[in-house]
């Protein structure tokens, strides 16, 4: 335990603290101000402002009522398709990450560090470059307009990250352990479960974090692959916003956007303390 | 057991002669997939009420609206394309019909044309652009203006003023009136790329349509490098002067406040403003609408109108559905219906407006279009894509909306920089 | 020796048999992975030598696609964009983020509230974030107005709509999103600094900063590292967060490489020139990350020497 000696200067470490903890926090105090204040109100004032009336019923509108061309059923179908997407991809892809990232970094083999540099190196791959190859494979394998298609996606997109963040981890496991272990005649499975996945928690909860997250709030892919109502919420959202003859329903749309932020902002809620704690390096020593 | 088998073999047998025609008489039911970008808002009320006459008339609609604008329709439209499953109709418009006309087969529209005597009632600027290659192939459905001039009441009297700016110059005049008379700013405008494009056009359009259907529209280089456009460029930069700097590249609704309220005085916009200002709640005696200003005593009239596009299937149910639109689209009683719901005006130019429904600001704004094409100064608007395709006016915008935030640029660099980016572009 | 290696040396059909469920759950999903991507990048460079327009078509152009993109005015903006953006946020975000690090470790109290604060904005998507960082850097309407309104009227904020300042508005909101990232990971590196090596430099009377600098910042180089990759990755493909908060804009004063090739790809029906961009924008990328990887390569060689 670290002794802390700054005692003179807590006031200020504090003060520090808390005017960027209120800067931070000044976005999210705006969005949800707007979601309870009627669209009339915003497009008559201004984007920033206190509520006049509090238009609770914004909430309401925006779960269940409001429409996208004939179908008036709010977000609530979108999120369940969002959910029927994110899951998914994130755990198939952390699994098979965590399983790659294991490979690469502790099993070792021939050519694993050429090919973990090119999955690594994907995260740069910009989206506009995979848009159209993606309508090619998907058409080809018959998956155009279907959710499995977007699962696909994503869980193979994710990879790169996923085995970004585990191998990372994992090159601070000890090679003895691993080596003591093939000694001892375990296969590649066995050292797997017995040895790295039991230490694995914290990086596999920054990588479900991470990639819940990304693949949630995912807009491009999720428009251009889908239609009608398997569109996922983010599909929705912008609906809300786009109308060249009417001026957008801010009200309705701010709260949508925090229905529809709200399992990510749960997830950094409570997974929080275990990001951190996930991102520890020398986690075994 | 043999009796057993010839019944049942003569039973299979009527039921196989049976079928074909039982398959037919089933085919028949119109079956329609559209993609549109009208989700929400008054297009997609629109849209879903045509969906809802589609279905009276016994058909059925799948329409897939696509969340976004326009670039996520297209994306969407160029995915089904590509992956061989092209909806039966699509929203599309402009020079785009004719270039995504040449990816993908479309179908001939000539004999449902001919049949509904479409092609007498629709200006022929416009008709052009559905017929790429001498066929129908997409018809449009209803039309706007971009160049109407809205003006605050409440700045008007202001500026003691009580004419309707009819010129370019009066257009001038009445601003320098309205700042004298403490209205802060005398352009309402927005700074998004479509608003930049339509402060050019209805500039060049109005100092002199002939230039503009001579640069905008066929870029004819000697047009565009003319002396019109150079003064365009001078009106635009007055416009830009006249704004609220703070709008940076907001959209115009942000300004409707101080519009109404007379601390703003005018608007170069689209018809669909109308819309716009009352569904936030306020009133028609709060503006007055006129169209566009335009220097040689005749009105000019900027085309923006949107389309449906038809799409070879080769399912006899889709088809079905392809005709029972065309004709639900071209008929003038669904015009009606579309423009009232969205604040436009019906293509048709035989539509009469003095019912019930329609508000003065469309009444005086078919009453533009019709005067226009007489006066052949109906043309067709560079900001919304419809003189021409998304590369060159993308190209072109990038020029109008830098000159716009730019204040140092000159109407000279502008004009420069103008034809380089055609030549560019081309 | 153990007895199964013993087996396999001596019937290698019978070994390679049995290794192959391991042989396929490894290279299966890493040739997925980087077959999708090697692919999908070579299919994006034979685009770009093509005449495509609306859809890919086949045919050769040479470099005529390059050529007009590098004349563009767009891409040339984007591309000095590029370099101050990236830079600046990244240096920009790795101090925020250690200075957010830095505070949180001195176990304050309420600790757990405070990063919570700090690590919501990663939950935002970024079109939300530009979104609301534009009516907020806005001066009509936000943090400009609300200062005036406080009474200091001389006050002005309007990067937003200043042709010069637009891009660090965009840094303003980048960072507000992603430096809670770079705060965990720096946090992580904090709590793990060795106990050891400060006991020994409290007894060698080291004071705070000469123990910050001489212990703490040195065990938190190689996180740094990471940060600085994924804030590089953040910031050469961000896409959404630029288009909400300016467009590109003002006139074309933001414009970024990722927005262009979006532009030109999608928007424009200039699939040919929109890939050209995408293939400069990776060799842009080459460029900066190529020298990391052969200096890391040096060091290597260097400390396997050593």
């Amino acid at each position: 335990m670290r002794e802390t000696t700054f005692t003179p200067n807590r006031l200020l470490v504090y003060l520090a603290v808390l005017l960027l903890a209120a800067a931070y926090l000044v976005p999210l105090l705006v969005v949800v101000l707007n979601s309870l204040r009627t669209s009339e109100e915003i497009a008559q004032t201004s984007m920033i402002g206190w509520p006049k009336q509090w238009a609770w019923g914004n909430y309401v509108i925006a779960w269940g009522d409001f429409c996208i061309a004939q179908t008036c059923a709010g977000i609530r179908p979108y999120m369940l398709n969002s959910a029927l997407v994110t899951l998914p991809a994130t755990l198939i892809s952390t699994l098979l990450g965590s399983v790659a990232g294991y490979a690469v970094s502790l099993w070792r083999f021939r050519g694993d560090r050429w090919i973990y540099g090119v999955v690594a190196l994907g995260i740069f791959l910009p989206q506009q470059m995979r848009l159209l190859p993606w309508t090619v494979v998907l058409r080809d394998l018959n998956l155009t307009n279907t959710l499995t298609g977007l699962v696909m996606i994503h869980t193979i997109q994710g990879l790169s990250f996923t085995t970004l963040f585990c191998r990372n981890y994992y090159v601070a496991i000890p090679q003895e352990l691993i080596r003591a272990a093939r000694i001892d005649g375990a296969g590649f499975y066995r050292v797997f479960w017995r040895i790295v996945l039991p230490l694995s928690p914290p990086i596999l909860i920054v990588t479900v974090i991470w990639q819940f997250t990304h693949i949630w709030n995912e807009f491009l892919y999720g428009v251009t692959f889908t239609t009608g109502q398997q569109q996922p919420v983010t599909a929705a959202l912008i609906a809300l916003s786009a109308s060249v003859a009417d001026i957008p329903q801010h009200g309705v749309q701010s709260a949508a956007v925090m229905i529809a932020a709200l399992p990510t902002l749960l997830v950094y809620l409570f997974g929080g303390r275990y990001f951190v704690r996930g991102l520890t390096a020398g986690a075994v020593k | 057991m043999n009796k057993i088998t010839r019944r049942a073999m003569l039973a299979s047998t009527t039921g196989l002669i049976a079928a074909p025609r039982l398959a037919r008489a089933q085919a028949v039911k119109p079956r329609l997939t559209v993609i549109s970008q009208w989700s929400a808002g008054s297009d997609g009320a629109a849209i879903s009420a045509l969906g809802k006459k589609f279905e009276e008339k016994g058909g059925t609609w799948q329409h897939s609206p696509v969340p976004g604008f326009t670039t996520e329709m297209m994306n969407k439209l160029r995915a089904q394309i590509m992956a061989g499953d092209p909806p039966a109709c699509s929203q599309l418009k402009g020079p785009e019909i004719a270039a995504w006309s040449k990816i993908a087969a479309t179908v001939n529209l000539d004999a449902l044309v001919a049949a509904a005597g479409y092609e007498k009632v629709v200006a022929p600027d416009l008709a052009r652009l559905h017929k790429p290659g001498g066929k129908w192939i997409s018809l449009p459905l209803q039309i706007y203006s971009t160049n109407m001039l809205f003006l605050s009441k409440r700045a008007m009297d202001k500026a003691k003023a009580d004419r309707i700016p009819v010129t370019w110059a009066e257009f001038n005049a009445l601003a320098e009136n309205m700042k004298a008379g403490g209205v802060t700013y005398p352009i309402a405008n927005g700074g998004t790329r479509p608003d930049d494009g339509q402060k050019f056009e209805a500039a060049l359009a109005g100092i002199s349509p002939a230039a503009y259907r001579a640069g905008m529209m066929t870029l004819d280089e000697t047009a565009l490098k003319g002396p019109e456009v150079k003064a365009a460029f001078a009106q635009v930069r007055r416009i830009a002067d006249w704004m609220d700097p703070n709008t940076a590249a907001q959209h115009y609704s942000i300004n409707l406040p101080r519009f109404v309220a007379g601390d703003m005085g005018m608007m170069i916009q689209g018809g669909w403003a109308q819309g716009v200002l009352l569904n936030a709640g306020f009133k028609l005696d709060d503006f007055i609408i006129a169209p566009g200003p335009c220097d040689n005593g005749k009105p000019v009239f900027l085309l923006n109108a949107d389309a449906f596009i038809f799409w070879q299937r080769k399912e006899p149910d889709l088809q079905a559905g392809q005709t029972l639109m065309a004709q639900l689209v071209m008929d003038p009683a669904i015009q009606t219906m579309y423009s009232q719901i969205t604040g436009s005006i019906p293509v048709r130019t035989d539509v009469d407006l003095s019912g019930a429904g329609w508000s003065d600001g469309q009444r005086r704004t078919a009453a533009a279009l019709k005067e226009a094409v007489a006066a052949n100064q109906a043309v067709l608007s560079l900001a919304h894509n419809m003189a021409q395709e998304n590369g060159m006016t993308a190209a072109i915008i990038d020029v109008l909306t830098e000159y716009v935030k730019n204040k140092a640029m000159t109407p000279d660099q502008g004009v420069a920089r103008l034809s380089n980016a055609v030549e560019g572009a081309r | 020796m153990p007895a199964a290696a013993r087996t396999d040396r001596r019937r290698p059909a019978v070994a390679a048999v049995r290794r192959l469920p391991e042989f396929l759950t490894i290279w299966v999903p890493l040739l997925l992975s980087a077959g999708h991507l090697i692919s999908f990048a070579l299919w994006t460079i034979w685009v770009s030598f093509t005449p495509s327009t609306l859809v890919p078509v086949s045919g050769w152009v040479g470099l005529r696609n390059y050529t007009a993109m590098v004349a563009t005015r767009n891409w040339q903006i984007a591309f000095d964009n590029l370099l101050v953006f990236g830079s600046g946020f990244v240096l920009l975000s790795v101090l925020m983020g250690l200075l957010l690090a830095i505070l949180l470790d001195q176990r304050i109290r309420g600790e757990n509230v405070f990063r919570s604060i700090f690590l919501y904005p990663l939950a935002v998507s970024f079109v939300v974030t530009g979104t609301v960082w534009s009516w907020l850097l806005n001066p009509g309407i936000g943090i400009q107005k609300l200062v005036n309104g406080l009474g200091w009227t001389s006050f002005r904020f309007d990067w937003l709509i200043d042709r010069e300042m637009a891009i660090w508005t965009i840094v303003i909101a980048a960072i507000w999103q992603s430096s809670g990232f770079a705060m965990a990971l720096f946090l992580a590196g904090l709590r793990s600094v060795d106990p050891d090596l400060i006991k020994a430099a409290q007894i060698d009377g080291a004071g705070p900063i000469r123990m910050y600098r001489r212990v703490i910042l040195p065990t938190l180089w190689p996180i740094t590292v990471t940060v600085v990759v994924i804030q590089l990755q953040f910031a050469i493909t961000t896409f959404d967060l630029v288009r909400a908060l300016t467009g590109g804009g003002p006139g074309t004063a933001t414009q970024l490489p990722a927005l262009v090739v979006y532009d030109f790809m999608f928007q424009r029906g200039l699939l040919a020139r929109g890939a050209a961009a995408a293939v400069l924008m990776l060799l842009i990328l080459l460029a900066v990350l190529l020298p990391y990887a052969a200096w890391r390569y040096l060091q290597r060689r260097q400390s396997a020497h050593a």
